[in-house]
């Protein structure tokens, strides 16, 4: 009996070795280990036995049922493996293919670069105020001290309607409301961007429409110096950390001191390029301390107070930020140009 | 305004300071030098004699010249026609530097040449002002020239160097070298030294009669002098003129000339002989036709000034004097005339005539109020002294110039205060005497008396600039405000469109900007009209002609211009004021054509159509806080030239129409080169002011939900929503959700016929839900989707 067992042993160890998938495996159990299968009959045919002979019988069949049940086991899980790296292999996927990179729609150049400054601004304390573009003469001129027939009004040609109203020229007209609108009270801390509009023909570095952003800040021991201080700021926080402010006189309307602004060329640090035309620096806005007429004809005492303001073209600071060499690309729209300017930087 | 450098030199010492350091200080000190021109230009030149001169033996033009520079005799070929013997000429040696070329010695067609003779052109002076003798051959040099004279340019005048300064409009004194000598005096510090007049030993009594009948003529002042003689001017009044842009004419026009640009005052001189009326009467109110100097005729309006002379014109008044009483070769004796003209109607007039001349721009720009005195009296100095001027009539005085000096205190702590600056009141007193302005200081107060030339100054803030103008603005600290704090902060309307921007950027779309003024066509385009179209006034062009009422046209421009350049999908938006009169209102444009996310080789897409459109708006009003419950979108009946009738819908938030969805009417689309887009317009304003909803927290189901697929069969042109809205209502207790799964049309299904696959979510709050509790609510649905909507479900 006992060779029987191990004949029993020795065939199923034999058979499991040719076993090649789960399927077989499972037949090879049952066939083996099932109740119809051969250990189960050994251990039927148990009863034929002495009761002596009983028990060593008993542990020998169970030895070797347990030793092929654990050796089944294994084979399991080789054959698993074995089946799971060649799933893996057949499921293997050409990673070159292109990536669904979906579409991000991009802010306008104009509103990044706008937005950008706003965002300075708002972290000094500013507000973002607005007007109509399609204004009065009030606004636009005679409350920002150019009067009927003032040599400025030569300076910039301008969009009339009719006798009072006109599309702005610059947004200094909204400065003029909110110094109204104040009504005395101060301070005033804001910015105010906007379309702008001006007679010039459309050419590289003109365009009949374009996007101020001024700035006006109106209390009391307002300077000069504090006007230089802020604009510094604001170009290093633009332009570069490295960047300088250098003041030229100049003449507006609206401000006494008027100063035009440089800032030191971003290009070349200043030592000199096509960019700043050899020159290290960049023109690049106007600004001055609010003429006390001004604050004067919004009800405000220029002698206990006084502010500055300031005004940039955003087309201009981002076509030097980005380096776009026609303004008309901010009107045209190609959207091969917009999405070019896809983060802040 | 051209500055000549040797011409200021004259009135300020400027040794050791170059014109490009004189440029420099003038830029810092607010007038913008925009260019450096040198009138002639050349090193190692010398005045040579051409002793012999002969033909080239290998040549038909060149000429071999032996040329007498007085320490040597060079040999030199030269091509010039006119090079003979005998001729005084300019010699660039070897090794001298023209602005073209360097000079070296060499073989020309063998022969030995040791330098060139040349002609003012080589010598860099502008074509402009050289005849053709001069451009086309060398120049011929006077014959007292002296042989040897190593300074070429300045002998010949040419040494000059002149600045190109660019003026703000406050300064239009610096017009006149007097006065811009004066600030270049100030700028370099160093003193100024203007020349002094010569007057006639007597005047006699004037017999001609000067007056104005015109507000816009306040001062004329007239003088006759009974004899002059006419010939060429001094060599440097010519030069002077020319350095300027002016041509020289002859010494009497000249003068006129030179003393404007001296004094900034225009003045007309009239040939006497040609006044029959001896008079000058400044007049407007008039109505003709005029022909002046220049040959061409002018209509004269009222608003224009005019120089009346008896019932004859004899100019308009600031811009050009008359034809027929022109100083010419003949003219012996000549009235002067130097007034004040409105600088507005000079404007005017000047502007609607199309006729600028040195005269108007200075009277537009602004004169000194008492240069019409000092004109005069440059004028007979330099008559006396250039012309023979004699019978020299007293200066006749119509009206007067109103002119009072101006004069005010302003105190140091003000100066420093405004500037954010601690300058000493040494350093400020010192500025101020630089500047003529005769500070006296009391205590911290200081009183200056400005210049007649300096109208610009009136106030404390202007003497603030002076200063620091003056100092120098490189001394100036950077400060931030010390002030009490404010909130920066955005509004609410600011905020909410950063949310349209950065919702719409999400899902794809680029954000354009385009034009704000439109054409005609494009008003008529628009969409949910405003009112009255604000059109302008005098526009540049039809094109740019109204201010846009409607984003969508010039939004279909913006595509139609990338669709032209091969782009396929343009997905775009902008948010912009639109205006009718008295109207303003902002909007949301969108546009959308061909796919809005594309995996191509992956089969995936989003394409660009009316319910990716709609989803799009609807997803801008939930993340401002509008969901599905508060937006109605329902059948366009506001808009059907724009839109495709059938594929697009109204968006109202509550009651209030705010915008129009769907695909552009093909004859739209094609008028602006395009075949199917889908397009929106939302009014932004009407969303701004509703009250959002509040974000609120709601608890988790605690119960499991069940889902149950359902399809109906319904009419064909029955809307979907109806069943979903009947499912809702019927199953309120217990429908969380009714997901659309199957639109089918086709086999199976009736022609009138479609069969709409539903997924229909259950859940209670309270329990687990059954069977029963499922099928209880499902059979009323279904019941109450027969009786209601006739549609059969499909089993």
């Amino acid at each position: 009996m006992v060779n029987k067992i191990q004949e029993l042993k020795e065939k199923a160890l034999k058979e499991l070795e040719t076993v090649n998938s789960a399927k077989e495996l499972q037949d090879l159990k049952v066939l083996y280990l099932g109740k119809k299968g051969p250990i189960q009959e050994l251990m039927m045919g148990m009863k034929d036995l002495s009761k002596e002979e009983r028990p060593a019988f008993g542990q020998a069949v169970n030895e070797v049922k347990s030793f092929l049940e654990q050796k089944m086991e294994e084979a399991r899980k080789v054959i698993e493996e074995k089946e799971l790296a060649l799933r893996l292999e057949n499921e293997k996927i050409d990673i070159t293919l292109p990536g669904f990179k979906m579409e991000q729609g991009n802010l306008h150049p104009l509103t990044l670069m706008q937005r950008e400054l706003e965002d300075i601004f708002i972290g000094m304390g500013y507000t973002v105020e607005e007007g109509p573009e399609v204004e009065y003469d009030l606004y636009n001129f005679e409350r920002a001290n150019i009067p009927q027939d003032h040599p400025a009004r030569d300076m910039q040609d301008t969009f009339y309607i009719n006798a009072e109203k006109l599309l702005r020229t610059h947004t200094t007209a909204i400065q003029t409301r909110q110094l109204e609108a104040a009504n005395g009270k101060l301070p005033i801390k804001m910015i105010c961007p906007g379309k702008v509009y001006r007679r010039d023909d459309d050419d590289a570095t003109h365009s009949h429409q374009f996007t101020q952003m001024e700035g006006l800040v109106v209390a009391e021991n307002i300077t000069l110096a504090d006007l230089k201080g802020t604009l510094e700021f604001m170009a290093k926080k633009v332009l570069g950390e490295s960047s300088k402010v250098r003041f030229r006189p100049s003449f507006f309307p609206f401000t006494e001191p008027s100063v035009e602004v440089d800032i030191s060329c971003h290009m070349c640090g200043g030592k000199g390029c096509n960019v700043c035309k050899g020159t290290g620096w960049i023109e690049v806005l106007g600004a001055g301390m609010v003429h006390p007429d001004v604050l004067e004809m919004a009800g405000i005492d220029s002698s206990k107070c006084s502010g500055f303001a300031f005004g940039v073209g955003v087309e201009r600071i981002a076509m030097l930020k980005y380096g776009v060499d026609d303004i008309r690309h901010f009107y045209t729209d190609d959207v091969r140009f917009l999405k070019t300017f896809n983060r802040f930087e | 305004m051209k500055l000549s450098y040797n011409w200021i030199k004259e009135y300020v010492d400027l040794s050791g300071i170059t014109p490009e350091v004189l440029a420099d200080k003038l830029t810092n000190a607010g007038f913008e030098v925009e260019g450096i021109d040198y009138v002639a230009q050349g090193t190692n030149l010398v005045v040579g004699e051409i002793v012999e001169c002969t033909d080239h033996p290998d040549s038909d033009h060149l000429h071999l010249c032996k040329v007498n520079i007085g320490s040597e005799v060079l040999n030199i070929v030269c091509g010039a026609p006119n090079a003979r013997t005998g001729l005084k000429v300019i010699v660039a040696k070897v090794g001298a530097e023209l602005p073209e070329i360097t000079i070296k010695a060499g073989k020309i067609r063998g022969q030995e040449s040791n330098g060139m003779l040349c002609s003012l052109r080589e010598l860099g002076v502008s074509e402009k002002i050289l005849t053709e003798k001069q451009i086309n051959g060398i120049e011929e040099l006077p014959e007292d020239a002296v042989v040897g004279n190593e300074d070429v340019l300045a002998y010949l005048g040419l040494d000059d160097v002149i600045l190109d300064v660019g003026l703000t409009p406050n300064r239009a004194d610096f017009m006149a070298y007097f006065a811009a000598a004066k600030e270049v005096s100030a700028v370099v510090n160093r003193p100024c030294t203007l020349p002094t007049s010569v007057k006639a030993d007597k005047e006699e009594s004037a017999t001609i009669k000067i007056s104005s009948t015109t507000d816009k003529c306040p001062l004329f002042l007239g003088k006759y002098i009974h004899s002059v003689t006419i010939k060429e001017s001094p060599a440097w009044m010519s030069q002077r003129l020319q350095a300027c842009g002016i041509k020289s004419i002859n010494n009497v026009v000249d003068i006129s000339n030179y003393v404007m640009l001296e004094t900034g005052q225009p003045l007309h001189f009239y040939d006497a002989s040609k006044n029959e009326a001896k008079e000058l009467r400044a007049e407007s109110e008039k109505d003709f036709t005029y022909m002046a100097l220049d040959g061409i005729d002018y209509k004269i309006e009222p608003n224009d000034i005019v120089i009346m002379s008896g019932n004859n014109c004899a100019g308009i008044a600031g811009i050009m004097g008359g034809e027929d009483s022109k100083i010419d070769d003949d003219t012996k004796e000549i009235i002067i005339e130097a007034a004040s003209f409105s600088a507005v109607a000079i404007r005017n007039s000047a502007r609607r005539l199309n006729l600028g001349t040195e005269a108007s721009t200075r009277f537009i720009k602004g004169i000194e109020p008492v240069a019409p005195y000092k004109a005069m009296e440059r004028a007979v100095s330099l008559l006396i002294e250039y012309a023979d001027a004699k019978g020299i009539e007293e200066t006749v005085e119509y009206g007067s110039n109103n002119y009072q000096q101006t004069e005010f205190d302003v105190t140091l702590s003000f100066i420093n205060g405004r500037l954010g600056t601690k300058y000493s009141m040494d350093e400020v007193i010192a500025v101020l005497n630089r500047l003529d302005f005769n500070p006296t200081v009391n205590d911290d107060i200081i009183h200056v008396v400005i210049p007649s030339y300096r109208p610009d100054v009136t106030i404390p803030d202007d003497i603030s600039e002076e200063v620091i103008r003056l100092i120098g603005y490189d001394s100036l600290e950077s400060t931030l405000p010390l002030m009490p704090m404010t909130l920066g902060a955005l509004s609410k309307e600011q905020a909410n469109r950063r949310v349209i921007e950065k919702t719409l950027g999400g899902l794809g779309l680029q954000q354009v900007i385009s034009y704000t003024l439109v054409s005609d066509e494009h008003i008529a385009d628009g969409v949910m009209p405003l009112g009255e179209t604000v059109t302008l006034a005098s526009p540049l062009s039809e094109e740019r002609k109204n201010v846009r009422s409607s984003l969508l046209p010039s939004m279909l421009d913006v595509v139609n211009y990338n669709v032209s350049r091969n782009q396929a999908n343009v997905n775009i938006y902008e948010i912009s004021n639109v205006y009718a009169n008295d109207k303003v209102e902002e909007r949301l444009g969108i546009v959308l054509l061909g796919t809005l996310q594309n995996l191509a080789w992956n089969k995936t897409s989003i394409k660009s159509d009316f319910y990716t459109l709609k989803g799009i708006v609807e997803t801008v009003l939930e993340r401002l806080g509008f969901n599905a419950t508060r937006v109605c979108i329902k059948e366009n009946t506001e808009d059907t030239k724009a839109f495709h009738k059938g594929k697009s819908a109204c968006v109202y938030l509550g009651k209030e129409l705010i915008g129009i969805i769907g695909a552009i009417h093909p004859t739209l689309a094609k008028k602006y080169g395009l075949k199917e887009v889908y397009m929106a317009e939302i009014k932004l304003d009407a969303i701004y002011g509703a009250k959002a909803s509040k974000v609120k927290y709601v608890p988790l189901p605690k119960y499991p939900a069940s889902k149950r697929d359902l399809a109906f069969v319904v009419k064909r042109d029955m809307n979907v929503s109806n069943i979903v809205d009947v499912i809702k209502k019927v199953g309120k207790s217990i429908v969380k959700d009714v997901e659309i799964f199957d639109i089918y049309e086709g086999e199976h299904v009736a022609a009138d016929e479609k069969s709409v696959a539903l997924s229909v979510l259950y859940q209670n709050e309270e329990k687990t839900l059954t069977d029963a509790d499922i099928n209880g609510v499902q059979d009323q649905i279904m019941e109450a989707l027969e009786k209601q909507l006739n549609a059969v479900l499909r089993k």
